[in-house]
């Protein structure tokens, strides 16, 4: 059966690779400092495969018709997406995916009940799935099972609902028939409100109060505490990202060490990076 | 209710910047013939105008998705190396002038602090 070896969270703004200049060089140095430390601490847990859990930006599903999940099963993953490349500052990347595990959790998550749609080689990548694998697995040494979650189309799903997903999806990948060690890694947030009125904000105490959450890996208390009402009140359209981050807390216990934080207006995202110590038994 | 719960998914806006962000074709119509995209598209007089004023809140009063409202800026005015990032800012500081203004204040006071 295959084992979950890690687990982490990280901000994919693209202005972490498109306009990285543009913030302080204190931020920049606090960016890279976390962001090698992650990437150390994914490698140290020798994952054969990396589920990346994202967000679709109405970029592979039109508005009419948004499933709350979707996996992407294709043998390779090829990114960014024409127009995006030039907007993120990315060379062109090919990372290859792992369709048996990912054709697992599509069909096993039906039969637990939780609906999941796919996609083959016509997924498109924007910063979601890209700014990450740039820090994370730039050699694309890791396989890569990307599945994004819709937290910007109503209706928006509850924490709640993001956690019990996390804990579903977390028995799946543990019955998958294959030795495979996978890594699950979040990606978004923290506060932004991208294109909305508060484009230009970040909701500093927002991103402290909820980082301080997961240090104290009272898992109750986050999902009490940082409803989706608050999320929307720190950034609309944005800060609900954090619900991947939530997905992911499902398959850990206890503290989470938070690696930095950055009011990163020049970013256009409240910036931080996460590594949970223990995994859900 | 947030912001972005204000779309209005029937809008043929959103419709169409699906489409034109994935076809370059259509990005180039976008720049040289925005009322004739629109045409096809089926958008209203009052979406083609504030798009084409470049407006991010006559835009979302309408319904525009608010992910959208920045990609319309991106086909205006350019999309390598955040290059927009002083026009989308004039579009924002005149459209929503007291969040934008409380936007600006709080990053110099966060990079005065960082020193």
């Amino acid at each position: 059966m295959a084992e979950i070896v890690a687990a982490m969270a990280m901000t994919h703004s693209p202005g972490l690779t498109g306009w990285f200049t543009r913030a302080s060089p204190d931020y920049q140095q606090q960016a890279l400092t976390a962001l090698a430390e992650m990437r150390h601490r994914l490698e140290a847990a020798r994952p054969d495969v990396v589920v990346m859990f994202s967000n679709d930006h109405l970029l592979n599903w039109p508005i009419n018709n948004v499933p709350e999940y979707t996996v992407g099963i294709a043998e390779t993953h090829d990114g960014p997406a024409e127009w995006f490349d030039e907007w993120l500052g990315m060379e062109q990347y090919r990372v290859p995916g792992h369709p048996a595990l990912a054709r697992f959790l599509v069909n096993e998550g039906g039969r637990r009940r939780l609906a999941l749609a796919w996609m083959g080689d016509e997924m498109q990548f924007d910063d979601g799935i890209s700014v990450p694998t740039h820090y994370l697995n730039p050699d694309a040494r890791f396989r890569l099972v990307p599945v994004t979650m819709n937290c910007t189309v109503p209706p928006i799903p509850e924490p709640a609902r993001a956690y019990e997903v996390g804990r579903t999806l977390r028995e799946v990948i543990r019955a998958y028939p294959g030795a495979e060690r996978v890594a699950v890694v979040a990606t978004g947030g923290l506060s932004h409100e991208p294109g909305g009125p508060r484009y230009f904000w970040v909701d500093e105490e927002f991103d402290r109060g909820f980082l301080d959450l997961l240090k104290r890996g009272d898992h109750e208390a986050l999902l009490r505490e940082c409803t989706l009402e608050r999320m929307e009140a720190a950034g609309s359209g944005g800060t609900a990202e954090l619900l991947s981050w939530v997905l992911v807390l499902a398959m850990t216990r206890g503290p989470a060490d938070v690696l930095a934080y950055m009011p990163a207006i020049a970013w256009r995202s409240g910036t931080g990076m996460v590594v949970w110590n223990d995994l859900a038994p | 209710m947030g912001n972005v719960e204000r779309c209005d998914k029937t809008l043929p806006t959103n419709a169409m910047m699906y489409q034109v962000r994935k076809d370059a074709v259509l990005r180039a119509r976008f720049q040289t013939d925005l009322e004739g995209l629109a045409r096809q598209f089926g958008l209203s007089r009052e979406e083609y105008e504030a798009i084409r004023d470049k407006d991010p809140r006559r835009m979302m009063d309408l319904g525009v998705h608010q992910y959208y409202v920045p990609q319309i800026l991106r086909l205006f005015f350019g999309n390598a190396q955040n290059s927009n990032s002083s026009e989308t800012l004039d579009c924002y500081k005149r459209a929503y002038p007291a969040e934008t203004a409380r936007a600006m204040d709080l990053q110099a006071r966060l990079e005065g602090r960082r020193g």
